[in-house]
Order: structure tokens, then sequence, then C-alpha cells
């Protein structure tokens, strides 16, 4: 498994040097990768994470496979050639860049991909092949998603030349942080003891509560998750978590497709990403609600689940699946979570977060205040 | 409740202010509903009297209709049958439920003698013209030509402007109507698809027709054999209700209980009332006359031959297309591929004699793009009458919908029509048809039936897979070509290029690859002949047709032992044979070169009872 991006260009020297003392001696070679899916998942409460099983998908070279083969070869030599000379890409670009490739080369004709979906594919088959994350290949998503304010972090990033940025984020002003793609080259310090940090799942309300002062009345990290979270907002907690330890609290909506797809992804990881759920995983993140119970503690509104939202339907179904076959739900560590989610199919009913101002609605502070009771009362799951 | 006095309606007026429950509903299915009374009405005659059909229709506008958005349509149905006695032509075209047809228990296109006397019906109401015919049989020295309307108080007809000519026909009947509708040529509702359908399933028609200002387009007939309609059957008890048997006993006329019973049903004997009778059946009252039974002792009666278990009907009543027919009709479709046609045997559902046909034919020059391709078209016929309306609850789209067409190569969205430039006709014939209007648009789908056309689909899937499977891995072998030529060179290059090799190792490399994936496509060549091979076959034992081989003998033997096998349900077993193409072609091989008793077997049971 490639551990750093020095080791890619090695790995992947590697592979195709195998590659071609196979073919040089006419024999089918065979490439093998983890197996990324729920049945090769497991979970064991003191690892905290989602680890693969011993299943591999093996792809062995032949007519039908010798396209999508031929695909990743020329797309890892851009890789390579990124990597070294420290050109960084998103997914879009490198599809254009390959589109760029074949039009200044004829001979690259049958490699072209018809739409990115096409591309993204052959990335993510790079990525199993050489154990990696894409952002080891130089290949960036987005910045989406992590907006954090505190008023005692301080973060120190390690530039690509070297040099190290320090930004303190109480200096920042109503400003959020915004945490990159790859959190390994960011350090962490409190400037005083940090009590606590919340991972919002509305980056809106998020913003609301520092507008409405919540840094400054609390030793906090707060951040918004921006719904299903980023590798940055998952690398980003991992970090916070192991470097501060300090508690973590994630609040958002009582609903099946927080649960399981946000808020699983942030405490356990996916099964998509079985390989690098190690560094993009939170275990020690806790559930603060909206929990079923609130619903009739603070007379919050909820509504029913829309049988015909195609959307609330599938996470509803998902729900079913994940009790009898998500290793995360099974494990009885995480009795509270599931009981939750049986809640959900047994009521058919949803609550938002921002049912909390509802409480009282000619307080702002009023969800805030809750959020707190809530910690101190150590009412999470 | 308010004293307003209770008045009786006839059976013209109700129909005349119902004409929706007959076809009539808009003025598009006005003509098509119109047009079809007619030719169904044609075809019966001449096929009563064992001729030949020859049909012209005729459809031009006159001008602007009277309804909003119509114009006023002028349709005439010409035929060669044996014409109409003049007395008989009130009944037929101006009196509601006159009819030779009514439950006789035959596999007739018409029943209940409804349809023609509403098409004149619409014509006097639109346009206030009654039918216009001319008839001779061939007694009649001279043709009489008048004009009917329906007397709508009193539910008869009345003829006026009567005359005769000489006329250079021998025999035959044209029936003219003049009213408003909108003329639909092409879709699920248009005339065209009805007049090629109707060729489709009767393939001794010759049919000509001229629509507008086009000119005559003439489909000849593909067989000279004029179908010989099995004769009519008794019902099954089985298949009534109490209030129904009871009103049967009446009709049936003066006898005793053990007499009707045995004459006017099938499949009753003394030996079953016997059987009755020790299943609650009053003894005494099977030697009473009918008249003097009373309700109580009917339902008595009733229950004990609901409790008795008794044979299926026969399925001598029904009659089919067949195989050879169906082969040569379906060419008249238009420019199409190639096709495979099944005929099931008789059977029964829902304790009432059925025959399923189904053809499947691909279209020539059809989008080829999967992804542009629309659903396939269906062709529906009920006692070789084709069904235009409410598709999407008729038991023949149902079965469609619930076949895997993916197993034999046709692409198909979940639990949809598969899609592509198909046509699948699905032909049903039952004397007892249960439709769920009286405009019969749509078969009733009950389970039974659903599954016995599903087999039948199977069935001819499989037919039509070798085909398919054929051309598939032809493409295959193509695109594994292809690829070596296309990749070889730019994979070795490049994984050269990352290794920093030298020119020794590339060319050593490229020699290995081609080496490795000559392999490949040598299998693929060996899966093309295997494939090659089970179509050959295939299309000696007259399963699946070529348009291009030139062949007139399409007469298929029936090979009911695969057919079996699907019929199980076993709609996975193609989905493998299609995968494994060499196991398969093993297979398709062996079946062939046994003489194949159980197909002969199963063939001269078929053969018999489809002898037409």
């Amino acid at each position: 498994m490639a551990s750093s991006e020095n080791d890619v260009p090695k790995l992947s020297k590697e592979m195709c040097n195998r590659l071609l003392s196979d073919l040089e001696s006419a024999r089918r070679p065979v490439l093998e990768a983890v197996k990324c899916s729920l049945d090769n998942s497991f979970y064991n409460p003191k690892v905290g994470f989602l680890t693969p099983g011993d299943k591999r998908v093996r792809t062995e070279l032949n007519v039908s496979s010798v396209q999508k083969m031929s695909r990743a070869i020329f797309l890892l030599e851009i890789f390579l050639r990124n990597l070294e000379t420290g050109a960084v890409n998103t997914k879009r670009e490198i599809y254009y860049i390959a589109k760029g490739e074949v039009k200044h080369d004829p001979h690259f004709g049958p490699l072209d991909f018809a739409d990115q979906s096409e591309s993204d594919s052959v990335i993510d088959f790079i990525c199993e092949m050489l154990e990696c994350y894409r952002e080891d290949l130089n290949c960036f998503a987005n910045d989406r998603g992590g907006q954090t304010y505190s008023q005692q972090l301080v973060v120190t990033e390690t530039l690509p030349d070297g040099d190290k940025a320090v930004v303190d984020l109480s200096s920042l002003g109503t400003t959020p942080f915004q945490p990159k793609n790859r959190p390994q080259s960011l350090r962490l310090k409190a400037k005083k003891k940090i009590d606590f940090c919340l991972v919002v799942e509305s980056e809106g309300t998020a913003n609301t509560f520092v507008a409405n002062g919540f840094c400054r009345r609390h030793n906090c990290i707060l951040l918004g998750a921006q719904g299903v979270p980023s590798n940055a907002v998952r690398g980003w907690v991992k970090l916070i978590q192991d470097e501060l330890s300090v508690p973590i609290y994630f609040f958002g909506d009582l609903d099946a497709y927080t649960l399981q797809n946000i808020y699983r992804t942030l405490k356990a990881g996916s099964a998509a990403s079985l390989i690098r759920n190690a560094d993009f995983s939170a275990p020690d993140i806790r559930f603060l609600g909206v929990l079923p119970e609130d619903i009739k503690k603070y007379d919050l509104n909820d509504y029913p689940v829309k049988e015909n939202d195609v959307q609330e339907a599938r996470a509803l179904k998902k729900a079913h699946d994940a009790l009898k076959n998500d290793p995360f739900f099974k494990d009885k560590k995480n009795k509270g979570l599931s009981d939750i989610l049986n809640w959900l199919i047994k009521n058919k009913r949803r609550c938002e977060q921002q049912a909390y101002f509802t409480v009282d609605p000619r307080d702002p502070t009023m969800p805030e205040k809750i959020i707190v009771e809530k910690i101190k009362r150590g009412d999470y799951i | 409740m308010a004293k307003e006095k209770i008045t009786s309606s006839s059976t013209a007026e109700y129909f005349s202010k119902n004409l929706q429950q007959v076809g009539f509903s808009s003025p598009t299915k006005a003509v098509l509903t119109t047009l079809k009374e007619a030719v169904d009405n044609s075809l019966d005659a001449c096929e009563e009297a064992g001729i030949l059909p020859e049909i012209s229709v005729e459809i031009h506008k006159m001008g602007p209709g009277t309804l909003k958005n119509t114009d006023l349509l002028k349709v005439v149905v010409s035929d060669n049958g044996p014409g109409l006695e003049e007395e008989d032509i009130v009944k037929v075209f101006g009196e509601y439920l006159a009819s030779s047809k009514f439950g006789r228990g035959r596999c007739s296109r018409g029943q209940q003698g409804i349809g023609i006397s509403a098409a004149t019906t619409w014509a006097q109401l639109t346009s206030a013209k009654g039918a216009k015919v001319i008839t001779k049989t061939k007694d009649m020295r001279l043709a009489i030509s008048c004009t009917v309307m329906v007397d709508i108080k009193h539910n008869r007809g009345v003829i006026t402007d009567r005359q005769t000519f000489k006329s250079d026909k021998p025999h035959g009947v044209s029936v003219e109507f003049l009213f408003d509708g909108r003329l639909q040529l092409q879709g699920e509702g248009g005339i065209l698809t009805y007049l090629t359908g109707t060729a489709l399933v009767n393939p001794h028609l010759t049919l000509k027709y001229k629509i507008g200002e086009e000119a005559w387009q003439d489909i000849p007939r593909v067989s000279n054999e004029v179908p010989t309609i099995p004769d009519a059957i008794e019902p099954h008890p089985h298949t009534m209700k109490l209030g129904e048997f009871i009103a049967h006993s009446h009709l049936f006329g003066r006898a005793t209980v053990a007499t009707w019973l045995k004459k006017g049903f099938s499949r009753i004997t003394d030996n079953v009332i016997k059987e009755f009778i020790t299943n609650g059946a009053d003894k005494k009252m099977f030697e009473q006359s009918i008249d003097k039974t009373a309700d109580e002792q009917f339902k008595t009666l009733f229950s004990a031959v609901q409790k008795t278990t008794l044979m299926a009907p026969s399925t001598k009543s029904v009659m089919t297309i067949g195989e050879l027919a169906f082969s040569k009709s379906i060419r008249r479709l238009g420019e199409i591929d190639f096709f495979a046609v099944m005929t099931r045997k008789p059977t029964i559902c829902d304790y009432k004699p059925v025959a399923v046909e189904v053809a499947i034919a691909r279209l020539q020059n059809g989008n080829q793009n999967p992804d542009e391709q629309g659903p396939v078209q269906v062709l529906r016929f009920a006692n070789r009458v084709p069904l235009q309306f409410d598709k999407a609850a008729c038991a023949i789209v149902r079965a469609i919908e619930t076949v895997n067409w993916r197993a034999y190569g046709l692409v198909q969205p979940k639990g949809g029509l598969p899609t592509g430039d198909y046509v699948i006709a699905v032909s049903m014939v039952s004397p007892f048809i249960k439709f769920k209007n009286a405009s019969k648009e749509t078969i009733d789908a009950s389970d039974e039936l659903v599954e016995e056309m599903r087999r039948a689909l199977i069935q001819a899937g499989q037919r039509l897979s070798r085909h398919i499977r054929k051309e598939n891995r032809e493409a295959d072998l193509e695109n594994k070509t292809r690829h070596i030529e296309q990749f070889c060179p730019i994979l070795v290059n490049a994984l050269c290029r990352i290794t920093k090799a030298p020119e020794s190792r590339k060319k050593k490399a490229n020699e290995g690859l081609i080496k490795l994936l000559g392999r490949d496509v040598n299998a693929a060549r060996k899966q093309v002949e295997e494939a090659a091979e089970e179509f050959r076959v295939a299309r000696e034992q007259g399963k699946v047709h070529h348009i291009d081989d030139g062949r007139e003998d399409l007469e298929a033997p029936i090979d009911d032992t695969e057919v079996d096998a699907a019929a199980e349900g076993d709609a996975e077993e193609p989905a493998r044979a299609a995968k494994g193409a060499s196991k398969s072609g093993k297979k398709s091989k062996k079946a062939a070169s046994k003489p194949a008793k159980k197909s002969a077997k199963a063939s001269k049971g078929s053969a018999k009872e489809r002898s037409l």
C-alpha cells in the first residue's frame, strides 16, 4: 500500500515492470485490489472504523479488459508526470487533460473518454490497484465543507516547499478556516483548553450559531459538515480527535440518511473507502441529536417520511438493509444507533436539526442552550 | 321517494346514449371501430361460407364534420362473402343484439350483435344518414341497394331508398358509412396499424385499401386455406355463477334437470351426476322438469357442482392460425430482418379453452442505437381481431412485461416492455374470451391466462435468441479483433515509457500480448462458429427464420422438449445458455442429432388439434 506520494511513482513503476515482464513471456497479467464493498467490511469497536476483509478483486488482462488497462496506464502516466512536476488537478481537469492528449496525438484515439464518469472510474481503478488515495496522485477534489470556527484553535500548515504557515482561527473574525483535502499536512494546537468540538450537519446552521456568538461563549471548535462529509471534513475531524483529544459531537437531522450516510461515515468511514477509513474516520464522535426522545422532550415539529419521496424512501430501505448487513449497526456497541434506525423505520417520521428553533422562537440562542445542556447532561449516544 | 314515472327503454336507446361503451368514445376511435366492425362481419361471413375473403376498404374525407375538430368521413367496406338476404339487412345493421353468434361458444370475431348497429347509430347521430348497404347473394339476379336506419325507440332497423341494379359481382356485401370522425393512420389507434394487424392474423385474406388521395394498396393472401371454425362447445359448469346457472336452465327449454345438465354443459355425464348426489345434490330433482325446480334446489345443485371435480373442457373448439401461415403472414408487416413464431397447443385457462400464438419480428433499417429505441411494437389479437386501446391493463401486455427479455438479447427496462425495433404479436383465440369492456379492447388479465401467454412468449423468445446470440457473438469477435489492433501498441508503449524499457523489451512484450489476446479471439471465433451452427440447426428445424434465406418451406415441427423446460418458468435457463455459448452449442447439437422422439410425440398431439 502506498503510504505517501513518494511511494506512488515507485509502486507504479514496479507494477508496470511486472506487467511488462508478464507480457514478454506471454503470461496473462493479473492485478489485484481490495474489494471495497459492505460484504468485505468488518467492524471492531476497539478499532472503531470499518476495515477490509480478505476479499480481493482480480482484474485479468484479456481482450475485454485491455481497454480499461490501457486507459489506466495512460492516466497513470499523466499522474506520474504531475507528481514529478508538483502539478495538481481535479478529476474534471484530468478528464480534459486526457481529452487534450488524445487531440494532440491521434494514436491515443481509442482511449478517448466519452464523459467524465469514464475517466473517474479509471482513476478509482488506479487508486485501488496502487491502494492509494487520489490525493496521493495529486488529484484533489474541491475543498467542500468543514468551515471551522474557534477562538482557541491554531493551525500550522506545512507547505509543499517546506515552509510553515500558522493560522490562528481567533484572528479570522467571522471568516471560517477551510480545511484542506490533505489534512496530513496540518498540525493543531489549542491556545486555551478546548471543551468540545461540535460538527453541525448544516453549514448554514453552523454559520448562524457563530453569528449568534456560540464560539465567544464557549471554548469550542464549531464546524459545518455540509451534508455527506468530503474527504477534507472526514480527515479534519479525525485530526481534531487525534491531536486535541477533545470530545466531538455531531448535531444533525433525525433521519435514516443522516445517520447512515453522514454520521456513520464520519465515525467509522464507509464501505466504498475501506482502504482509507483508517485516516478518514473519527470513532470518538458522538451523536448528540436530534434524538427521537428530543421530539417529545422539546415538543419539536417533526413530519412523516413521504413515501413518494424517492430519496427518503430509499434511505428507509437502506436502513432496513443496514440493520441486517452493516457490521457497524449490527455491533452491540452501536445499539443506541441501531435503535434509532429501528425507531425511524417503525415510526416513519423525521425531524430536522433546525426544529430546535421552534422551542423559543424569540430566543435565537435557544438551540445553542439546548445543545450545551445536552452535552452537560450526557444526553447523546 | 319522489313519485316519478318509471319508463322502459329499448336496447337501441341505451346504446345510442352510451356509445362510448362500445368503442365510440372519441372521433378517432369512432373511425377505427366502424371499420373494425365492418371488416369483422365480412371476415366472419366469408369463413362461415368457406370463401377465401377479399375485402376492400376505402376511407375519404368529405369535408368538415358537424362536431368540433372532426371531418365528415366516408368509410366503405366491400367483401366477396355470401351476401345478405334482404330480410337480414335490417337485423344486421339496424337492430341491437341480433346476432347469429350470440353465446354459441365459437371462435368467431363477432359475438353479441352490437358493433355494426352501433356504427349505424353513430353515423345516424353525427351525419343524420344511416348505413348504405349493397348486397347480392348468389341466388339474387339483381343486387339490392338500400339505406338502413336504426329506429332507436323500438330497436329495429328501417330500410329506405331501396333499389335494385345489375351487378358484376356474383355475391358479397358492401357497406358505406358517412359520419363525423378524426382520421389517425399510424400508432396504436391507427387505421393502418389495424389493417396490417388484420392481415397478419388472417393469412387467407386479400386486403385492398385506399385512404384519401393515396393510391390503392394491395396485401395479397399468403394462404389459400379457409380456416375451418371448429364446432361450438357447451359451457363448462365451473365457469358460471348461480344466476347464470339458473338462467341457462330456463333458456334450455323443457327437459329434465339430468337432460339439461348432460346436454347443456360440457363434461357432465351420468357418472358425474352420481358424484353431484354424493356431494349433496337432491337425487330426486334430476328426474323432475326444470320448470318445476325451485331456486333453492338450484342453489343446492349448484354448490354440489362446485364441490365436484370435473374434467377440463375440450380444447377442440379452439382454432389457431398455425405456425406455417403465421410465418408467411408476418412478412406482410413490412421490411423485417428475422422472426420467430410459436403456436402453443390449445389449453385450458380458467376452465375455458384457449390457444395462444406469438410472432416476434425484427424490423429492418430501424434505429440501431439502443439508447434511442422506444418500446417494442405490441400487436394484440383476440379471436383474430386487433385490439388497439387500453393496452396497459391487457393480459397480453402484462404477460410480455413478466418475461425476462434480457435473457434473449433484448433490452428491457425493469418491469416494462422490452425496447427495440421489434414487433411482438400475440394472438389469443377462445370461444369465451373475457374482455374488460363491451368494446372488446382489453383482455382480462387472469393469472392462468397471463401464465399461458408468458410461456408462449418465452418459447418464441428462445427461438429468437438464437439469432440474436449469433449476431452478438459476431459483434463480439469484431470488437475483440479491433481491440487487439487498437490497444496493444498503446498499452505496451505506455508501459515501456513508464519503466524506461529498451526497444527489445517493447518488441517482445508486443508479441506476447498479441499472442495472449489472440487466444481470446480464437475462443471468440469458436463461439461464433458454434452459435452459427446452433442457428443453422434452429433454422432447419423451422424455429427461427431469416428473411433473406429465400426458403419457402417454413413448416415448423414443434419441439416441445425445450419449450417445456422454459414453460416451467425457468427463464434463467436461456440466460445461462446465452452466457455459456460453448455449452449451449453442444446442447443444441445434441438435441438436433437426436431423433427427438419426445418432440415427435408432442408435435403429433398438437398437430392433431392444430390442423386447420
